[in-house]
């Protein structure tokens, strides 16, 4: 069976090592690049610090510009999970329906329950390892911007930390549950789609920032110079705004002129106080593991499906 | 020793429609079975769920006292299938395709499968999409006998194969008989190529099985009556006509005979067995005739006078 598995896999897993090694080596060299250049400029001073003090804001506003692009490519990754899922997850049951070989392989004397376990540890055992690895390599390459921006709140979130292996167990899972439920390999790419942004977007978008209640900072109007915020660049703002006198809690700052002070400003909205939300830093990990274990729960689901169906719905 | 395969009200319903229904048969170990009936008639179901591939909606089935679901690991390497269409993983050699029996079963037999391979002249380097339809049909029944099984299912296995082909396909598949005296299943729409091999019939229409037993019982239960135009009310009452049709001033019954034939206005003719089959196939919108039995000691004595 596993050399069954590795027989009719080994284009997917070749691939995959291929692209991942093209990646791998270009995490590498641009890697390397910042690294050094984050040394250079000696930016491991203005870390921790808020970004007012001396030539820190130009050196951070050097070395964004030379860099800031490979943000993009960080951002492209997201989707590795689910092509992972779409190409390599969907078909692994489907393909076999689609073309009529489960009836080959399903009548030899192991059982289809038995065959389904081999290929689902040794597929998503390979795809696990092999974004681990990938992660490994992340977290070392987003380092000098890890001190930067932090890797709270934005991209880097999901491309650091064991919520990216997470996702890629979500992914090749809700494909394998895909092909068993529509059986067609196509159908079963564009639903594992769905179903993937169907589950990430909502718990990314609305729950991951409530996972732990926000801690809520209010500044009344007066005591606040400059800057309302006395956050690190680290910590993940969740909202920031103003409270009017009778309480109410408002988004944003809108209808600042050039010509105001920020307190006119807010003065002429009636603010009483200003307030910030945010995630602190030190809770990233929490976060990362708490948004795994969803990911995780929904994986499970999704294979009990897929064994459930094989075993009952598949002929 | 049980059967080979024993069915008890088998059926299994998709949505509504019954695709099988009602299927009480038992094919005794050492037999070649032809499984018959028209497309849509359930071959495929009966099949698929001898070999475990469904799970039955009413009765049950056992291969050799096994079920081929809850025992799957014990009846599964007793039983060689070989679907319609014979699959193949079309990007695999046929070496590769050995590998995958020599993998998966433990009782595979891997010199009767590079001799046969051999013997039929399939290079092993060559992928299985590459091969012409009569070679992968070929290479699916040595996967299926390589495994050797105790009971083979073969689903239509001639339906797309030239002549040429058939009769190679049906000399392995004999080859394989005369050697290891396993028993077979083999459906088919049509008699026509089966009548040589098989020594049991089961016709299998609507859903329902029609008619199972011995082949040569069957035909010598089996007569042509023909004589001047009259009721086959009489006949019937002793016999069981399966079809009947009259001309002005002829009548010609197919008859199930339960016993001799009395009668000096009919002139008794044997059947061939094509005939037969037809003549069961084509009732099936008629009400469906209760099996009892074969009444086998009265056919032999009538078949020793």
């Amino acid at each position: 069976m596993t050399w069954l598995t590795w027989r009719q896999h080994r284009l997917e897993g070749l691939t995959t090592l291929g692209v991942l090694a093209v990646i791998g080596v270009f995490l590498l060299l641009t890697g390397r690049a910042m690294a050094s250049s984050f040394q250079q400029l000696g930016l491991s001073h203005c870390v921790g610090q808020t970004p007012s003090g001396g030539s820190c804001p130009d050196l951070i506003q050097a070395f964004a510009t030379q860099y800031g692009l490979l943000l993009l490519f960080d951002t492209l990754l997201i989707f590795v999970p689910l092509l992972l899922g779409a190409l390599v997850g969907a078909p692994l049951v489907a393909r076999e329906v689609e073309q009529r070989t489960h009836l080959l392989v399903w009548t030899q004397s192991i059982t289809r329950l038995r065959w389904l376990t081999v290929k689902l540890a040794l597929v998503l055992g390979a795809g696990l390892l092999a974004s681990g690895a990938l992660l490994a390599l992340l977290i070392w390459w987003y380092r000098p911007w890890a001190q930067l921006n932090g890797s709270f709140g934005n991209n880097a979130y999901d491309t650091t930390g064991p919520v990216w292996v997470a996702e890629t167990l979500l992914a090749l899972a809700l494909g394998v549950f895909s092909g068993t439920l529509t059986r067609r390999t196509v159908a079963a790419i564009f639903l594992t789609i769905a179903l993937f942004v169907g589950i990430r977007v909502p718990v990314a978008s609305f729950w991951r920032p409530y996972f732990e209640a926000p801690i809520t900072r209010i500044h009344p109007i007066g005591q606040v110079s400059g800057n309302p915020s006395t956050l690190s660049d680290q910590d993940w703002v969740i909202a920031q705004g103003y409270i009017d006198a009778q309480g109410n809690k408002h988004d944003g700052l809108v209808g600042c002129t050039a010509n105001q002070t920020l307190v006119q400003c807010f003065q002429t909205h009636g603010a009483q106080a200003i307030f910030v939300s945010y995630q602190p830093a030190d809770r990233f990990w929490t976060f990362q593991w708490i948004e795994s274990g969803i990911y995780t729960g929904f994986s499970m689901l999704a294979l009990i499906a897929a064994y459930w169906l094989v075993r009952n719905r598949l002929n | 020793m049980s059967d080979a395969l024993e069915t008890t009200g088998l059926g299994k319903r998709y949505g509504r429609a019954w695709a099988l229904q009602d299927c009480t048969l038992s094919l005794p170990a050492g037999r070649v079975a032809a499984l018959v009936g028209p497309n849509g008639a359930g071959k495929t179901t009966l099949l698929h769920l001898s070999v475990g591939l469904l799970e039955p909606t009413a009765g049950g089935v056992q291969i050799f006292g096994l079920s081929p679901t809850a025992q799957a690991g014990e009846a599964l390497p007793r039983i060689g299938f070989v679907a319609q269409d014979t699959p193949l993983y079309k990007g695999f050699t046929v070496a590769e395709l050995l590998t995958l029996g020599r993998k998966l079963n433990p009782r595979w037999d891997d010199e009767l499968a590079r001799a046969r391979i051999e013997m039929l002249g399939i290079p092993l380097t060559r992928r299985a999409g590459k091969l012409s339809g009569g070679q992968q049909a070929q290479v699916a029944l040595v996967l299926a006998l390589a495994k050797r099984p105790d009971l083979l299912l073969l689903d239509e296995p001639l339906a797309s194969l030239d002549p040429l082909a058939r009769r190679e396909f049906l000399r392995t598949l004999m080859e394989a008989v005369a050697e290891s005296g396993l028993t077979v299943l083999l459906s088919s729409h049509i008699i026509g190529d089966l009548e040589r091999i098989c020594d049991y019939l089961i016709i299998l229409s609507a859903s329902y099985v029609q008619l199972a037993g011995d082949m040569q019982e069957i035909q010598q239960g089996h007569k042509r009556l023909i004589g001047p135009r009259q009721d086959e009310a009489a006949v019937a009452s002793i016999h069981t006509v399966i079809a009947a049709s009259h001309t002005d001033r002829q009548t010609t019954l197919l008859v199930r005979t339960n016993g001799p034939l009395f009668g000096p206005s009919w002139d008794v003719q044997d059947v061939s067995m094509e005939d037969i089959v037809l003549a069961y196939l084509s009732q099936q919108t008629r009400d469906r005739v209760p099996l009892p039995p074969p009444a086998r000691e009265q056919i032999r004595r009538e078949a020793l006078k």
